[in-house]
């Protein structure tokens, strides 16, 4: 689908040092605008109208200056760097891999996103659009100027860094840099209760990743990080485990950020079924619930029903188990159904789910969670002494009741992403994506296809009944309207919009449907209604998720050869080498 | 004669179910779709119609019978133009990318119209808040007390509205799919679109043809649905549409006789259900699981369906 054109490469072969010239001045206007006020009250996103003293938002939009002035001037300065010696020559060698000119094209298109959402922001939340000051229209100019200026010049060369020999020490700087970007990104973020700040934040963020993406840097980063995986899933962890760190004892956002881990693990889990098998699950929070009302009939509340009162780690377990017999009861007579079938039958079992929770209240049938009600009153959790509800100070820090929570979470997330990664890269995962790609195909080449449809919807059920276990304890309660079907298709949703099949696709995915709830308050009705609209739009436009598979986001655009092309050049080193010879 | 009773309030509840159900299975024969916010058409087509009432009636309070019919139109054009719309936009594009993606379009549209519903129908002027169910108006002749039809049988006027209303549905549906030009470029379309395209069918507008004859039907059931619970409701598409799915599958997706079976006998059995399973299990409750452990066995033991004969390629 491509939209119809104005500019054509014959008007793009006789601008081009024209378009040159005006991206690299409207990259200058942007960081200098940086320096200019840009609305007239204080009040609105983070005070904008001091002259010389650009605030965090102002600076945002100044990073994203950088890459269109640098990527439009790097026609001029390469040759220069090429023509010196030693440590100059060597970085024009590795300049001439990147594609500068598509890193400033992504980046143009970002900052005039970026400045349009900020001066809008302005707008709304100062009343008007006489509050924008002149710096404001001066950058919002600077980068329409900027915009066209790429689109007018010659489309520049494809990205080949990842060609380069890979050097240890400067693949794990990488990494550790661009986690450490992430963490400041997310703190920050989170730490934003301007919804028009949090907007303009992650469009910058979102803005810079496709910079890199586009520049090759982000191909590069991510071979680094295939190459490292270890490294990266331990910083990873380090950096995520860091984070109440950053709160200063608050327990606002680390409430939050619980929920997106639950979220998260819950979607990571649900991945197993739809990423890899490819079986389309709309009724996945049903074992979630399944693992949380096991969890809270057999917790110390006095509304819990079974007298039985097992140590924390043995009612985990017997919730997982408990999901995953569930899995099991729903699947083996299902699971010879696939598609889209699958997916109603699976939106039957959640609603049956859901239903009988309501009616096993004492008149409908046998009182074991108290019908609508649920069990409240869910005590926190105690290992050894360590109670979940107390703060804890630790280096200093006081770390509340949501950090306990959430560090038990990260433990969980842990083990999951870690039966994801060995699952994946085993006989069973490959089984699985060998299904998703050709059921009769897989079947014909000797896959159990049965068994593993089976195994895959068990082992899904099974986590999803741990997190379910925690997230009782969390919630302090469990009641059926929790997990109704509009909490499968968010899990779904954070599955579909992160990128199915990765890790991180997901986390990525699951962390900004929950967070935009909270931070988007200024939207309030609206929220539902733009779901909806996102997830129509991203099917439309981006099916593949955020953040792709690389083999998956092939399939959904068969005829673009340019992808294919791209996909093929983002093959590691190694493939290349082997390619040359 | 409660087993008579039962029969009859089964019977009007499968009507209603039909009446939905069509709609999935015409659209399901010919794209292969199962086209979830299909509910959420229905809905659509009672908030027509009720809006109908609201600009033509409401101002002088206007009761009599003929609003009937207009509110009927009213609420079928705003159904089928939703639906129409929702094809060119969002399904259309995706009509050759794989089978989860227009799932998931599906569900958003699903959200998308429920929450456009809730947040903009009061928006319009003399419009009540849909955020809460919406009261149908009392229209003479088809509201008001049951009728006596012998050996002490009470029958709704709803129940009897919405049996006549599947009657005139499926009468119409066999005579336009059997007889018309259109009608018989869908089957054709449904056997084989390529070929259908080689002789001349125009396969886009037939789909469109499609969507807005389920979304007719849906419109249709959506005034029934008012009719019987005296009320309407931005969600009330979520379930319904549920159910008749199940009833289409219970017919045999596909087939358009059997989405009309498929309805009558999922309604006769919830009704039946609620009456006759005993203890703590029976009962209005637990109706909506038996519905959808009827749907879980059903694709289990016989995938086709009631009614469909050929061995469907379930993937």
């Amino acid at each position: 689908m491509k939209l119809p054109t104005l500019i054509t490469p014959e008007l793009q072969r006789r601008h081009s040092a024209l378009a040159r010239i005006i991206t690299v001045v409207g990259g200058l206007a942007i960081i200098a605008s940086a320096y200019l006020p840009w609305a007239f009250g204080p009040g609105a996103l983070d005070n904008m109208t001091y002259l010389g003293g650009p605030s965090t938002v102002q600076l945002l939009g100044a990073a994203l200056g950088v890459p269109v002035a640098l990527g439009a001037s790097m026609a001029w300065i390469e040759p220069w760097l090429d023509s010196r010696d030693g440590l100059a020559k060597r970085i024009a060698a590795v300049s001439k891999r990147i594609a500068w000119l598509r890193g400033a094209k992504a980046a143009a298109t970002g900052a005039l996103v970026f400045i349009a959402v900020v001066v809008l922001a302005i707008a709304l939340e100062l009343g008007g659009l006489v509050n924008v000051e002149w710096g404001g229209w001066i950058a919002l100019l600077a980068a329409l100027a900027a915009f066209a200026g790429t689109r007018l010049m010659v489309p520049g060369r494809a990205p080949r860094l990842h060609e380069v020999k890979p050097t240890g020490w400067l693949e794990i700087l990488g990494i550790a840099a661009m986690l450490g970007i992430g963490l400041l990104g997310f703190a920050y973020a989170l730490n934003q209760n301007d919804g028009g700040t949090f907007v303009a934040v992650v469009v910058c963020l979102t803005a810079l990743v496709i910079v890199a993406m586009r520049s090759g840097i982000g191909g590069w980063l991510s071979l680094a990080g295939q190459r490292n995986r270890n490294v990266l899933v331990f910083s990873a962890f380090a950096v995520a485990f860091l984070f109440p760190f950053t709160q200063n004892g608050s327990d606002a956002n680390m409430s939050i950020a619980t929920q997106v881990l639950v979220f998260s693990a819950t979607a990571v889990g649900l991945n197993f079924v739809v990423g890899l098998a490819g079986l389309l699950d709309l009724g996945y929070i049903a074992f979630l619930g399944a693992g949380a009302f096991t969890a809270a009939t057999m917790s110390m509340s006095v509304y819990a029903t079974i007298g039985w009162k097992p140590p924390f780690i043995v009612i985990m377990l017997i919730a997982g188990t408990v999901s995953a017999l569930l899995g099991l009861l729903i699947g083996t007579p299902t699971l010879r159904v696939s598609g889209d079938y699958l997916a109603i039958v699976t939106l039957a079992f959640g609603e049956i789910f859901r239903i009988s929770m309501s009616n096993l209240d004492g008149t409908d049938g046998p009182d074991l969670v108290h019908g609508a009600s649920g069990i409240p009153g869910i005590p926190n959790l105690d290992f050894f002494g360590f109670n979940f509800g107390q703060v804890h100070t630790l280096f200093g820090i006081p770390l509340g009741r949501f950090s306990n929570y959430f560090f038990l979470m990260l433990l969980i997330m842990a083990f999951i992403v870690l039966v994801f990664s060995r699952l994946n890269y085993s006989r069973i995962g490959r089984g699985w994506i060998a299904i998703r790609e050709d059921e009769k195909a897989a079947e014909a080449m000797g896959v159990n296809t049965f068994g593993l449809k089976l195994l895959a919807f068990a082992s899904g059920a099974f986590l999803a009944g741990f997190a379910g276990a925690v997230k009782a304890h969390v919630d302090s309660s469990a009641t059926p309207e929790q997990y109704i079907f509009l909490e499968s298709a968010f899990l779904l949703a954070a599955v579909v919009l992160g990128g199915m099949g990765t890790v991180m696709g997901v986390i990525v995915g699951a962390t900004l449907l929950k967070l935009m709830p909270e931070k988007l308050r200024f939207l309030a009705d609206y929220r539902m209604l733009l779901f909806g609209l996102l997830m129509v739009l991203m099917m439309r436009f981006r099916p593949e998720g955020m953040v792709p598979n690389t083999r998956r986001q092939l399939e959904f655009h068969e005829e673009d050869a340019e992808l294919a092309q791209e996909v093929d050049d983002e093959l590691p080193y190694e493939f290349v080498e082997e390619r040359a010879r | 004669m409660q087993f008579v009773d039962q029969l009859l309030t089964g019977l009007s509840l499968g009507a209603l179910y039909a009446l939905i159900a069509v709609g999935y299975t015409v659209v399901y024969g010919i794209v292969q779709l199962i086209n979830f916010a299909h509910g959420e058409i229905f809905m659509i087509g009672g908030f027509g119609a009720m809006g109908t009432w609201l600009l033509i009636g409401s101002a002088t309070n206007n009761l009599s019978w003929w609003m009937m019919p207009l509110m009927l139109i009213g609420g079928i054009l705003v159904a089928v133009l939703t639906a129409v719309l929702m094809e060119r936009v969002a399904y259309r594009p995706l009509r050759n990318s794989p089978r989860l993606a227009p799932l998931i379009t599906a569900i958003g549209i699903s959200i998308f119209l429920q929450e456009f519903v809730r947040l903009f129908y009061g928006e319009i002027p003399g419009f009540p808040n849909a955020k809460s169910a919406v009261v149908m108006p009392s229209i003479e002749g088809f509201t008001g007390q049951a009728i006596d039809i012998g050996g002490g049988l009470l029958l709704q006027r709803s129940a009897i509205f919405t049996l006549v209303a599947l009657a005139v549905c499926w009468a119409f549906l066999w005579w336009f799919i059997g007889r018309t030009r259109l009608g018989r470029g869908m089957l054709a379309t449904s056997q084989d679109p390529d070929t259908a395209r080689l002789m001349g069918i125009d396969v886009d507008r037939i789909i469109m043809v499609a969507f807005a004859l389920g979304a007719a039907l849906a419109a249709v059931a959506g005034v029934a649905h008012g009719l019987r619970y005296g009320s309407i409701d931005f969600r009330m598409g979520f379930l319904a549409g549920l159910k008749a799915f199940t009833a289409a599958v219970l017919g045999g997706i596909g087939n358009v006789n059997g989405a009309v079976v498929g309805g009558l006998t999922l309604g006769v059995v919830e009704a039946m259900a609620s009456a006759y399973i005993p203890g703590q299990f029976g009962g209005s409750a637990w109706k909506d699981v038996w519905a959808f452990v009827i749907l879980i066995l059903v694709l289990v033991f016989r995938p086709q369906g009631l009614l469909g004969a050929k061995a469907v390629d379930r993937a």
